[in-house]
């Protein structure tokens, strides 16, 4: 039982911290392309290999906590 | 509760006491391979200057990885990545597709599922990328180059560049298979929902629905992150100006 709430813990602070860290560079990503829209695309690259990047610490969180379940 | 359906592990092959076969692996592999195969193969057939139909989709796919490809190295280097970067985007968009339609548990066994829903796949898929890289990173620079990439810019940095290596196979590998398998997970759980009666039914269709199209974007944004982070990965290795 306590393995259980451990691992949700675990998985919550994850997503909130991946969801946090995923706002922040669609944000920016978002002003800069409403900047200068020509950039579109290199932005829009970047982007994608920024959020892939965050989102391999959710993953990992997510082992863990099937770790300790 | 979800793993409640085991794998169909087919044990002891030739009596080698470790080598054991996931059978619904190599099954789906197998499925993927074919697809992919007829599709490049329908798709390149006949090839026309004026292109039309089918042979329109490939060019724009061929498209696509070259400029995925010219994006992170120049194209004379770069030129050689192309059919890597396209069997890896075909191979892993269709594996990704192959469990939203549907997934068929027998006798117990989960038998039709996608192949990238298995870590032993996407961390093989990772552990030949990043092998590759190597190998186009000797290829390319010579053996004194690579080596001499590992203490630039500061010899200090080494110990990073080594761990750096692994931490690139481990979470090349288990990005696509925690969003795939994630998927599949909440898939299987809103399929419960439907089965569990008529309320359940209403309730249900409209979520699973939903989901089955966010799954259908996830694996193609999977897809392209996997074969863009390939690249960067090889642009890292065959790359001299930094």
């Amino acid at each position: 039982m306590t393995g259980a709430v451990a691992a949700a813990i675990a998985v919550g602070l994850a997503a909130l911290g991946a969801g946090i860290g995923n706002g922040l560079i669609v944000s920016r990503t978002v002003e800069g392309i409403s900047r200068q829209p020509e950039l579109r695309g290199a932005l829009q690259t970047t982007m994608f290999i920024g959020v892939a990047l965050v989102e391999a610490v959710p993953i990992i969180a997510v082992v863990i906590a099937f770790m300790v379940m | 509760m979800i793993l409640d359906h085991g794998a169909p592990i087919y044990e002891d092959l030739f009596g080698i006491s470790w080598l054991d076969f996931n059978l619904s692996n190599v099954m789906m592999v197998l499925v993927t391979s074919l697809i992919v195969f007829i599709i490049a193969v329908i798709g390149s057939r006949k090839l026309q200057r004026k292109p039309s139909g089918f042979q329109n989709f490939m060019e724009w796919i061929v498209d696509f990885v070259r400029g995925m490809v010219s994006s992170t190295m120049d194209w004379k280097t770069g030129k050689q990545f192309l059919p890597l970067g396209l069997t890896l985007l075909f191979y892993i968009f269709i594996g990704n597709l192959l469990g939203i339609m549907f997934m068929v548990v027998y006798d117990g066994d989960l038998w039709w599922k996608s192949p990238t829903a298995d870590p032993s796949i996407t961390l093989t898929l990772a552990v030949m990328v990043v092998a590759l890289t190597h190998y186009y990173g000797v290829k390319v620079k010579g053996g004194g180059g690579y080596l001499k990439d590992y203490f630039q810019p500061v010899p200090l940095l080494f110990p990073l560049k080594i761990i750096e290596e692994f931490a690139n196979t481990l979470t090349l590998g288990m990005r696509l298979y925690g969003n795939i398998f994630a998927g599949e997970v909440l898939l299987t759980l809103l399929v419960g929902l439907m089965a569990s009666g008529f309320f359940g039914f209403i309730g249900g269709i409209v979520p699973t629905l939903a989901w089955q199209g966010f799954k259908l974007f996830i694996g193609a944004i999977q897809a392209f992150i996997f074969v863009m982070l390939t690249m960067v990965y090889m642009s890292h290795k065959v790359n001299s100006d930094h």
